[in-house]
């Protein structure tokens, strides 16, 4: 044996190796071949072997041929085991391919009703404003709903308000969220900001724009100065903010419990005040009726109308949910149809 | 209230426009709801000449006309009236007219005779009340022109507020339209021709209840002649709603609308021995009113009487017998002040609300009962012709002078939060007929009346005392003057800012956890809905859900009874539902019709209750699921909602709350559940709890109901701080620093053993290390017995501190095992 025949072997081996490197076809075959060449038991260790026969000045000579051999088999396996990966990984991401323009798998069809989410709406308004959320009952007593409200029994306003009995004696089903005004002040003390939403109940025949339960958000403002400017202000920035930028008005209105009383009208959110069917051709549509509180209702509260002062608002929520979505006809909304839930998203 | 221009125009000018008019008019609270052209419903209506009228030559009750609409050829016009004569100026409708009612007027043939339009009646052109003759039109009418441009008019709808008594009239919104413009209020000449024979010769006025009648004048009149009003007349209150009967009725009418004032005309020959009383009805009294009802006579009911009986219902309606009638010749007016809470009662007794009683119900003026006897008096007289008795009985003839209400402009000032100074809020009121007198020496200021009257000293504060006028009887306290004041000024110039003053102390939503628990819910597929509070009586007797009582852990209503509406608009809605579930079903049972099966719903709501004789209301969630959980897809198989998908929802509002897993308790009650699908959930901790019911419908329940679903489920739990609480905060546990040990039991146990009992029996029995129990499998069949079951449970030991050794996690699990061995019998499999 002689470095020439042993060199011309690792040169055979190479040449042979990187031949079946180059052909092997899948990375099982390229795992064999590397155990073949360069395993502990490969040819090129087998080659090696007979490097004790050649004279101790060759040895170190055909080292390192032998390790020009190694690295060349190494980084041909790497080279071809990339190429192998990158084929095997291409075919299977082809093979996966889907057509992206099915629709997808449906998650959370679930929906909020307008009406709570309303009153939700209204609520974050005020709220910005310091106002806080109280509730009242619903079955109510008879004095409260009106009497402190200063709506005696034979007053010609109690026509206003259809009222259902209970049977039991002295209660109604309140006609309005307004005895909140009366609840509140007697467990609290000015400053109050109070938001009071809640269902109510009337006498009332259901059609498109009717119903015997409807739902209000009372708003009450009590202090020492709380004036109608005050009011104003307040119904503006909630108008803006429920209805976008539009005029607002504000008029004399009538209601027992405050004085000077207020209806509050915004440029008609159909036609913008041009005039159409849907605000009787005036421009305006009403969306609140408020007003400086009375002072018998002050009194009923507890509170000194010669020191307190403040303003009352209330109004419908399925009103403001009407304007805001457009929706056209009341009775939507206690029917819980899902095709009229589900629009709102 | 309807206000015809033309009319409103007698007592005021107006120069602007009817749309500016209405603005103004709404501005200073008087809220015009709507204008209507009066009249726009005449097209190609014109005004004709008769040149000459024949009798038909085949029907004897039909003319043959030809009539001059003032160009082109005289028109052929077959007319069936018999007032008709050449010379008359009358409406005629030309082919393609539309009259009132949608009625076309086409060419037509009348009996072989052509007929080129229509001469019209006061009736079919809604002007007058006469449905028989022709509408005979002044020979001054020019020919050829649009009816509707001789009698159009613009009329007014105005929302008279209930405490504006005094604008129900003319002459009230004329008042207004004067505060508005600055125009002066012109009212009509009213004076009376009376006769020699004084009325006491034919009237006698004896009031028995002078708190219920305070003021009675009375005014006779013989002779009259009754018959249609002027056409002029009549028109007006067509126009202003009302319909024309005859000439002494209207001029009642048109006086209350004129004055506000509601006045009654009898017939002079059935008001016995020419005498009057107002009395309360005694029992057993009955009375056949105008509108022919034959109406008992309650014993707190005020009357007109004579001294033989009943002739009127005070202030509401009169009486049959004593109505105007063709052979009127003698009339009685009456014109009275009646006490407006008795009015309003008796209004609503007998369920008779007339223009007349709407308006006693809102106070009268004391004065108009005289003005109002004398201008029926008058318009009688020239409308009806006879010859008036002389003299009023009038039982108060002392009128009341203006009231005084003393004010503090600054008070004024503060509650509009405008700058508008003592002098200007004086002009503003006199604009209202409030004059203001200075006022030298202190006084008493009347800041609040019954039910709570308030006066107070007004110091040293500078007041003002307005002399009220005698019609508005609402301005009583301060407010209302500094109402009266903005009103004038215009609200609109009432200045907006934001309140700059302390805010109040803070306080959590009662809205907060319910908030919380409805995006979980719709995060979680369910749709929210809102249903009646008032629900049908049987509703709940039908699906007899159970009563609260087995549930603890939360306030629940002992077993209340049910609130009943005693008025209810309909048996469908009269009782108040103290469950929601009926109520959720009924939305299920609406989309089914609708062809929607699938429904994932939930409603936070209300439930009521009668407890110790009190009302109580509660608030509770509801869930109902039914259909499929997932529907049909291309990428993924559907599925149908079962128990375990409520119960999933349960754990999520568990978790979402911070409360541990629920506990689930079988209830094998039956009706109306499923007996074998029903369970008690609980889920409690020291301020929180969860706990209902979730359960399957019982079949007989679907069917009762006539629902297509299979199944159906349904849950009520009532969860602590749903009415108002706080959400609980997040209490985190530190992260394990030590590896946690996993080990899979499989307990076999016989089938009446319930899930529940066997993990807790393994917790109980693991001791502290536990740190985790799932259930992962649930297997029946081969090789264990048909009667047993197999629970494949992981369990998680870990410790804080340390990591666990083997022979630790060894030793909990062989208590495990002993335990379920001994307490349930139960085998592990491996």
């Amino acid at each position: 044996m002689d470095f020439e025949t042993l060199s011309g072997d690792l040169h055979r081996l190479r040449d042979r190796a990187l031949e079946e490197i180059a052909t092997s076809s899948d990375p099982a075959a390229l795992e064999a071949l590397q155990i073949q060449y360069l395993g502990k038991k490969g040819d090129l260790t087998a080659v090696l072997r007979g490097i004790g026969a050649l004279p101790p000045e060759d040895r170190p000579r055909v080292g390192a041929v032998a390790n020009e051999v190694g690295e060349a088999v190494k980084a041909a396996l790497a080279t071809r085991g990339a190429e192998l990966h990158g084929q095997v990984q291409a075919r299977r991401l082809a093979s996966e391919a889907v057509d992206v323009t099915l629709p997808g798998r449906t998650v959370g069809r679930g929906t909020l009703h307008p009406i709570p989410e309303t009153v939700e709406a209204i609520a974050e308004v005020f709220g910005q404003f310091g106002f806080v959320v109280y509730e009242g009952p619903e079955v109510e007593d008879d004095l409260t709903n009106f009497q402190m409200l200063n709506i005696a029994p034979d007053h010609p306003a109690r026509d206003l308000w259809d009222t259902l009995y209970v049977d039991i004696p002295g209660y109604l089903l309140r006609t309005h969220t307004s005895p909140g005004q009366i609840r509140v002040m007697q467990s609290t003390r000015p400053p109050i900001r109070a938001l009071l939403p809640g269902r109510c109940f009337r006498y009332e025949a259901v059609d498109a724009s009717h119903g015997f339960e409807f739902f209000q958000v009372e708003g009450l403002m009590v202090d020492e100065g709380t004036s109608m400017a005050d009011l104003k202000g307040l119904l503006d920035e909630f108008a803006h903010a429920l209805f976008g930028p539009r005029k607002t008005r504000f008029r004399p209105g009538y209601y027992p419990f405050t004085e000077p009383s207020v209806a509050f009208d915004v440029q008609c959110v159909v036609c913008g005040g041009a005039g159409c069917p849907a605000c009787s051709r005036t421009g305006w549509m009403t969306i609140l009726g408020a007003g400086m509180v009375h002072p018998v209702v002050l009194q009923y509260g507890g509170i000194d109308p010669e020191k307190y002062q403040g303003f009352a608002f209330g109004m419908g929520v399925e009103r403001i949910a009407n304007l805001r979505h457009a929706v056209p006809d009341l009775r939507y909304y206690l029917e819980n149809d899902l095709r009229f839930l589900e629009q709102f998203r | 209230m309807r206000v015809p221009l033309s009319w409103l125009r007698d007592y005021v000018d107006i120069q602007q426009t009817p749309e500016q008019l209405a603005e103004r008019l709404t501005l200073l609270g008087m809220e015009v709801q709507g204008l209507e052209q009066w009249g726009a419903d005449w097209r190609s209506v014109v005004v004709g000449e008769l040149l000459t009228v024949e009798k038909h030559p085949r029907a004897d009750r039909l003319h043959l006309t030809t009539v001059n609409i003032g160009s082109g050829e005289p028109l052929h016009i077959v007319c069936g009236a018999n007032n008709i004569a050449p010379g008359q100026r009358v409406p005629v409708a030309l082919p393609g007219a539309v009259l009132p009612g949608d009625r076309r007027i086409e060419r037509t043939e009348k009996m072989g005779i052509a007929s080129e339009g229509m001469l019209c009646s006061g009736d079919e052109l809604h002007i007058t009340s006469d449905a028989e003759g022709i509408l005979i039109l002044p020979p001054e009418t020019t020919l050829g022109v649009q009816l509707s441009d001789l009698y159009g008019d613009v009329v007014l709808d105005v929302d008279v507020k209930p405490n504006r008594g005094d604008a129900l009239c003319l002459i009230g919104l004329a008042r207004e339209v004067a505060a508005a413009t600055g125009a002066t209020v012109r009212w009509p000449d009213i004076a009376v021709r009376e006769g020699d024979d004084p009325v006491s010769a034919h009237l006698r006025v004896e009031v028995r209840e002078p708190e219920l009648c305070t003021r009675f004048v009375g005014r006779w009149i013989s002779g009259v002649k009754i018959g249609p009003s002027p056409d002029r007349i009549q028109m007006r209150l067509q126009a202003a709603g009302m319909r024309p009967v005859s000439n002494v009725v209207d001029a009642s009418n048109y006086v209350m609308l004129e004055l506000g004032k509601p006045t009654h005309t009898f017939n002079g020959a059935a008001v016995r021995d020419g005498t009057i009383i107002v009395r309360r009805a005694t029992p057993g009294e009955s009375l056949e009113t105008l509108d022919h009802v034959q109406r008992e006579l309650t014993p707190d009911t005020l009357i007109i009487a004579d001294p033989h009986g009943p002739i009127g219902i005070a202030g509401v309606m009169g009486g049959a017998d004593s109505e105007i009638a063709d052979d009127t010749t003698d009339i009685a007016i009456e014109s009275a002040i009646f006490d407006p809470v008795s009015i309003r009662r008796t209004g609503h007794r007998y369920a008779l609300r007339s223009e007349a009683s709407l308006r006693f119900e809102k106070g009268q003026e004391f004065q108009l009962a005289r003005i109002a006897a004398d201008r029926v008096a008058q318009l009688t007289l020239a409308w009806s012709g006879g010859v008036c008795a002389r003299g009023r009985i009038d039982t108060a003839p002392d009128e009341p002078a203006a009231a005084r209400l003393a004010f503090r402009p600054a008070r004024v000032r503060k509650l509009s939060g405008a700058e508008v100074s003592a002098p200007e809020q004086r002009d503003l009121l006199r604009r209202v007929g409030v004059e203001t007198e200075e006022n030298g020496a202190s006084v008493q200021i009347q800041v609040a009346v019954a039910p709570q009257p308030l006066r107070v000293d007004a110091g040293e504060e500078e007041v003002l005392v307005a002399v009220v006028p005698t019609w508005r009887r609402d301005l009583a306290i301060e407010a209302d003057v500094a109402e009266e004041v903005a009103r004038v000024r215009g609200y609109e110039t009432t200045p907006a800012h934001l309140p700059d003053t302390l805010m109040p102390a803070y306080r959590p939503s009662p809205l907060a956890v319910r908030n919380m628990l409805r995006s979980t819910l719709a995060g979680a597929g369910l749709s929210e809905v809102v249903t009646h509070a008032l629900v049908a009586p049987e509703s709940e007797p039908r699906l007899r859900w159970p009563s609260d009582d087995d549930l603890t852990g939360v306030e629940t209503p002992e077993s209340g009874s049910l609130i009943t509406v005693t008025n209810p608009l309909s048996s469908q809605h009269s009782v108040m539902r103290r469950h929601l579930a009926a109520s959720l079903i009924d939305v299920l049972a609406l989309n089914e019709r609708q062809g929607r099966g699938d429904v994932a719903i939930f409603e936070v709501g209300k439930g009521y209750g009668r407890v110790d004789g009190r009302s109580r209301e509660w608030t509770r969630l509801g869930i109902l699921l039914s259909g499929n959980a997932q529907p049909p897809s291309w990428n993924r198989a559907d599925r149908q909602y079962d128990l375990d998908d409520a119960k999933g929802i349960v754990e999520l509002l568990a978790k979402r709350l911070g409360l541990p897993a629920p506990v689930y308790r079988a209830d094998d009650r039956g009706f109306p559940f499923h007996p074998g699908r029903a369970l008690v959930a609980t889920s409690i901790a020291d301020h929180e709890a969860v706990v209902g019911r979730v359960a399957e419908l019982h079949p007989d329940v679907l069917e009762q109901r006539d629902l297509r679903s299979q199944r159906v489920i349904v849950a009520e739990l009532a969860i602590r701080g749903l009415d108002a609480g706080v959400p609980a905060r997040v209490h985190v546990e530190p992260i394990p620093r030590f590896p946690e040990v996993e080990r899979d039991l499989a307990v076999v146990v016989g089938e009446a053993v319930d899930a529940a009992t066997v993990s807790a029996t393994i917790s109980r029995n693991a001791g502290e290390l536990l740190r985790g129990l799932r259930l992962f499998d649930l297997y029946r069949g081969a090789p264990l017995a048909a009667s047993e079951k197999s629970l494949a449970y992981r369990l998680v030991f870990g410790a804080r501190a340390r990591t666990l050794t083997e022979a630790e996690v060894d030793e909990a699990v062989a208590r495990v095992q002993a335990g379920l061995k001994s307490e349930l019998g139960a085998n592990l499999r491996s």
